[in-house]
């Protein structure tokens, strides 16, 4: 690989003298940073005592839940905090304190020393310049580079990037290219300067998981080839696994635990790791019940006396609130804020409320849906115009369209009290053909079947049935509740429109609210007056309202932290088991999918390449996509295998082949021109474990990549 | 300071000093003094008074050209934005006609056909103003109809209509309710240019405009009796743009967070 300094060496006149920092030696050194920031409901404590050290070439995780206040350390280390923020203590880089420098000091170190990528690369790229000129931006404003000479290194970090055709990258437009392209050249352009320190915020939450393994991939890569050191920052346990060497956990804005990643993650000591790493479902674990962290955050305008946890800690005792915890050591370089971490046991484990339910196959399943087909169109930009001849002499013009089938041809079938979980990536029909069996997505080819009763393409005053016993669990709950509606008053206008659970009076909306686990006098609160995950139980307790027996869940955790995400699962669990209630729950998340769902169905490109029992797609034999997403599923535990030389997906979007298999052009496994011409044969194995897929049974079980260390990988899950 | 203006305008009638019609020859054109605050004009009638009467006229016509704006743009827009398709494609084109002409022609238009009248002139500013509705209607409609709670209402079954009032109009509201309040003061300014050039209120009546108008050659003599109801229209619009402020301010759910 080419490196930057490759380039420079001849005509390094700009090139600023490189401080030479050993490989181990401290970068950076986080001493006693607190953080307040004024708001209108007083002063809010973002940040207390953190510290940490970073060395060089190290990576070290920042880690947690929203609110933790882990953003904050970037943006103090950066100096882009806003006015209204106070800032205590050092961070010293290289022996220059970052905290106290004036901004146009700071101004110096931005980019130059530190680059930072930040979480959304479709906001973080100005659309209105090309990609290459972003990137040069830094070195012709630090070190006033010309213009030429700038581009020439954007072109080489792009490749350094692995960029398939630099050039023509750096001449597009943001918006031409993919969400993992533009975090590619957002890496890029951090690293330009050649910075000693990369801090990233959440840089592949925003991605599929595909493109997400790749990222990761290339910033190690980076990180070993330039004795770069990382900060990075996220929420998400198993990107902690595969990128870091050290770990931080943060909550409600203090360390609670420090050390090295394989022991934090993989003995966690602080009662709060212990209990983010239970409430996880976990790939290929045995079907536990996940275990959630009780209660919510602390109210951080007055910081508790005791320990910052102890209200949502199992094994607080009055020792914990009264008395201030502090860092202690348990090891060398392992810190935990915890003073009794060696005496607790394991994180308490949650007993099931009855019994599970178990689907019933039957003649009437509750809903069938035959060769289902949804296609959008799509005006194509400069797609020209044809003209038509109305009546032999009117010429009329007719915009070019573009067909885009988001729903392929879908055959599936969901029994009553099953729990159908459909996974895919961004932009593979997964919403979309949750919509359309609900009705919502306007005319399709195709049946859909409820109740045995055909309900295609009828009117929507043909629909009072199926709008009653259907309904819909949303992604985001900030935007799934009217914001001007109180709670209850949304719920009790669901029941009384079908007049189904009680008459909607107060009391019935509050048993209802007081069944998805929220405490009484909620009925009269604003939906921005609640949580995250409050707000999601009330979208679940509008669901229920109807009275439904079919739920269609659209990814209904992805917007909520781990513990909450937990609640929400349990939550949903013991709403089927209790009321009989069927659901297709749609998410991006594989572990989520395969912890909650009796069968799991696989979408690429709106097809289901591979349905099946949970366990059955979890393990071989694999469509080699299903196989594909595994491999980049992020893993909490530290013994999760990593392989070199995984399977790899070609591409960086999904390019459809209408005729073959919807995979082929982008299938590492694929065996030749029949994936792309004919449409793969379906490949029925036990139980109902159905693939598409052109590679003949035997080879499918003899998967390449999962030989027999399948045992191994079951019993390290505790 | 708005409540003012508008008390001071109802009160009018029994508050001003002279009758704002009585022609008083021997006084005509006095520069302001205790017997006539703001003096008078060239028929000798009292500044203040016809300024005071004029207010109701003014602000009256200001709020009812807005509210015919309202009254044909809001729904207009919110149709256009929750159906999008044809529908918005025609209404989204007949602004775009409107649109085209400029503010005064416009008025120009409606009210050259026929003979002058209050009530023309309100619905001539009124449509003037229904376009600008219309798109910002649209706007926030859009927005709001991408919402997952849009969606929740129609998976349980909910008619358009209570979709459109219920779910989407109230959230909609507060950018409309700030805008009108801006409208308000262009419409003031719209109708009393209209009454300037002669469309709008008729004399004898003291139309702030038609003030403007009539004083407008003794500008260099007397220039008192422009200055005045200009320096009146300046003072509502100011408080009516607070107005609109204050409205933001309660309408906004994010503003109330933490009570």
């Amino acid at each position: 690989m080419r490196t930057l300094r490759d380039f420079t060496s001849d005509s390094a006149h700009w090139v600023k003298e490189q401080t030479k920092v050993d490989k181990g030696a401290t970068l950076l050194s986080v001493e006693e940073m607190s953080l307040a920031y004024d708001s209108d409901a007083g002063r809010i404590s973002a940040l207390s005592s953190v510290s940490f050290d970073l060395k060089a070439g190290r990576t070290m995780a920042l880690v947690g839940e929203s609110g933790s206040g882990k953003s904050s350390v970037a943006k103090a280390l950066m100096g882009l905090l806003g006015s209204n923020a106070s800032l205590k203590g050092r961070a010293k880089l290289l022996g220059t304190d970052l905290l106290s420098l004036p901004e146009e000091q700071h101004v110096q170190f931005r980019g130059r020393d530190i680059g930072i990528v930040f979480q959304d690369p479709f906001t973080s790229l100005n659309p209105g310049m090309r990609v290459g000129q972003q990137i040069a931006e830094p070195l012709i404003w630090h070190y006033g580079a010309d213009p030429e000479e700038a581009m020439r290194r954007t072109v080489a970090a792009l490749a350094a990037m692995g960029m398939p055709d630099p050039e023509q990258v750096a001449t597009a437009y943001p918006h031409q290219l993919s969400g993992g392209m533009q975090q590619r050249a957002l890496i890029a352009g951090a690293l330009i300067c050649d910075p000693k320190l990369l801090i990233l915020d959440e840089p592949t939450t925003a991605l599929d998981v595909t493109v997400e393994a790749r990222i990761l991939e290339l910033l190690e890569q980076t990180r070993n080839d330039r004795n770069l050191s990382m900060l990075f920052i996220t929420h998400n346990l198993g990107v902690v696994n595969r990128i870091a060497d050290d770990v931080c956990v943060l909550y409600a804005g203090e360390v609670i635990e420090i050390g090295p990643k394989d022991k934090v993650l993989g003995n966690p000591s602080h009662p709060y790791t212990r209990g983010l790493l239970a409430s996880l479902p976990l790939l290929r674990g045995e079907r536990r019940r996940i275990a959630p962290i009780p209660g919510g955050f602390p109210d951080l305008r007055t910081r508790p006396s005791g320990c910052i946890f102890a209200d949502r800690c199992p094994f607080a005792e009055a020792d914990c609130t009264s008395t201030r915890q502090s860092l202690r050591a348990l090891r060398p370089g392992h810190e935990v804020r915890c003073w009794k971490s060696e005496s607790t046991g394991a994180w308490p484990e949650v007993k099931r409320k009855g019994t599970r339910a178990r689907p019933v196959a039957s003649d009437t399943p509750i809903l069938e849906a035959r060769g289902l087909r949804k296609v959008y169109h799509r005006r194509v930009p400069g797609g020209g115009v044809t003209w038509e001849w109305k009546a032999g002499i009117l010429p009329l013009p007719t915009l070019q369209t573009e067909a885009l089938a988001a729903v392929d041809g879908i055959d599936l079938r969901l029994e009553r009290g099953e729990i159908l979980g459909i996974v895919g990536e961004s932009g593979s029909g997964k919403s979309s053909f949750g919509r359309t069996i609900l009705q919502l997505n306007g005319a399709y080819s195709g049946q859909v079947l409820f109740n045995n009763g055909d309900v295609t393409n009828l009117t929507e005053a043909e629909l009072t049935d199926l709008r009653s016993k259907t309904q819909m669990v949303f992604q985001n709950p900030d935007s799934s509740l009217n914001p001007r509606r109180r709670v209850g008053e949304a719920i009790a206008r669901a029941m009384r429109l079908h007049d189904k659970v009680g008459g909607g009076t107060r009391e019935d909306v509050e048993r209802l609210i007081e069944r998805v686990g929220l405490p009484q006098g909620y009925y009269d609160r604003y939906p921005s007056q609640l949580s995250g995950g409050e707000k999601q139980r009330i979208g679940i307790a509008r669901a229920l309202a109807t009275g439904p027996e079919f739920i269609v869940c659209d990814e209904p955790v992805s917007g909520l932290d781990v513990s909450v995400q937990a609640t929400i699962l349990n939550l949903l669990e013991e709403l089927r088991d209790e009321l009989g209630l069927s659901y297709v729950f749609i998410s991006h998340d594989l572990a989520v999918v395969g912890h909650l769902s009796d069968r799991v169905a696989v979408m690429y490109a709106g097809r289901i390449v591979e349905i099946g029992q949970a366990s059955q797609v979890q393990a071989p034999p694999f469509h080699p996509y299903t196989e594909v997403l595994l491999e980049s599923a992020p893993d909490p535990r530290p013994s999760a295998v990593r392989r070199e030389n995984k399977l790899q997906m070609r591409g960086d979007t999904v390019s459809r082949s209408p005729a073959g298999c919807a995979f082929a052009a982008r299938c590492p496994r694929k065996i030749g021109t029949i994936c792309e011409e004919t449409a793969p044969p379906l490949r029925t194995f036990d139980g109902g474990h159905t693939i598409a897929c052109h590679i003949s049974p035997d080879d499918l079980v003899r998967s390449p990549q999962y030989p027999e260390s399948e045992k191994d990988r079951t019993s390290d899950s505790q | 300071m708005l409540g003012v203006l508008i008390a001071l305008s109802l009160l009018a009638p029994f508050i001003i000093p002279y009758d704002p019609v009585a022609l008083d020859i021997t006084s005509r054109l006095q520069p302001p003094s205790t017997a006539h605050w703001l003096g008078t004009d060239e028929y000798g009638r009292d500044v203040l008074s016809r300024i005071l009467m004029g207010g109701k006229l003014s602000l009256g016509l200001g709020f009812a050209a807005t509210a015919v704006s309202l009254l044909l743009g809001v729904p207009l827009g919110l149709w256009a934005g929750y159906r999008g398709g044809r529908y918005e494609e025609l209404i989204l084109r007949g602004c775009d006609v409107l649109m085209s002409f400029p503010p005064i022609m416009l008025g120009l238009l409606i009210l050259a056909v026929t003979p002058p009248a209050m009530w023309k002139l309100i619905i001539a500013v009124g449509i003037v103003y229904v376009p600008a509705t219309v798109r910002l209607t649209r706007a926030v409609t859009l927005e709001i109809v991408s919402e997952e709670f849009i969606l929740a209402a129609r998976v349980r079954g909910e008619r358009n209509s209570y979709i459109l009032l219920k779910e989407i109009l109230p959230n909609a509201m507060a950018p409309i309710v700030v805008e009108a309040s801006l409208r308000v003061t262009f419409a003031i300014l719209l109708g009393a240019a209209l009454s300037f050039i002669g469309l709008g209120a008729q004399p004898p009546s003291s139309d702030w405009g038609l003030m403007i108008s009539e004083a407008r050659p003794l500008l260099d003599s007397a220039p008192w009796i422009a200055l005045a109801p200009g320096f009146a229209m300046g003072l509502t619009v100011i408080a009516v743009n607070l107005l609109g402020d204050g409205l933001r301010a309660t309408f906004d759910p994010k503003l109330r967070r933490h009570n």
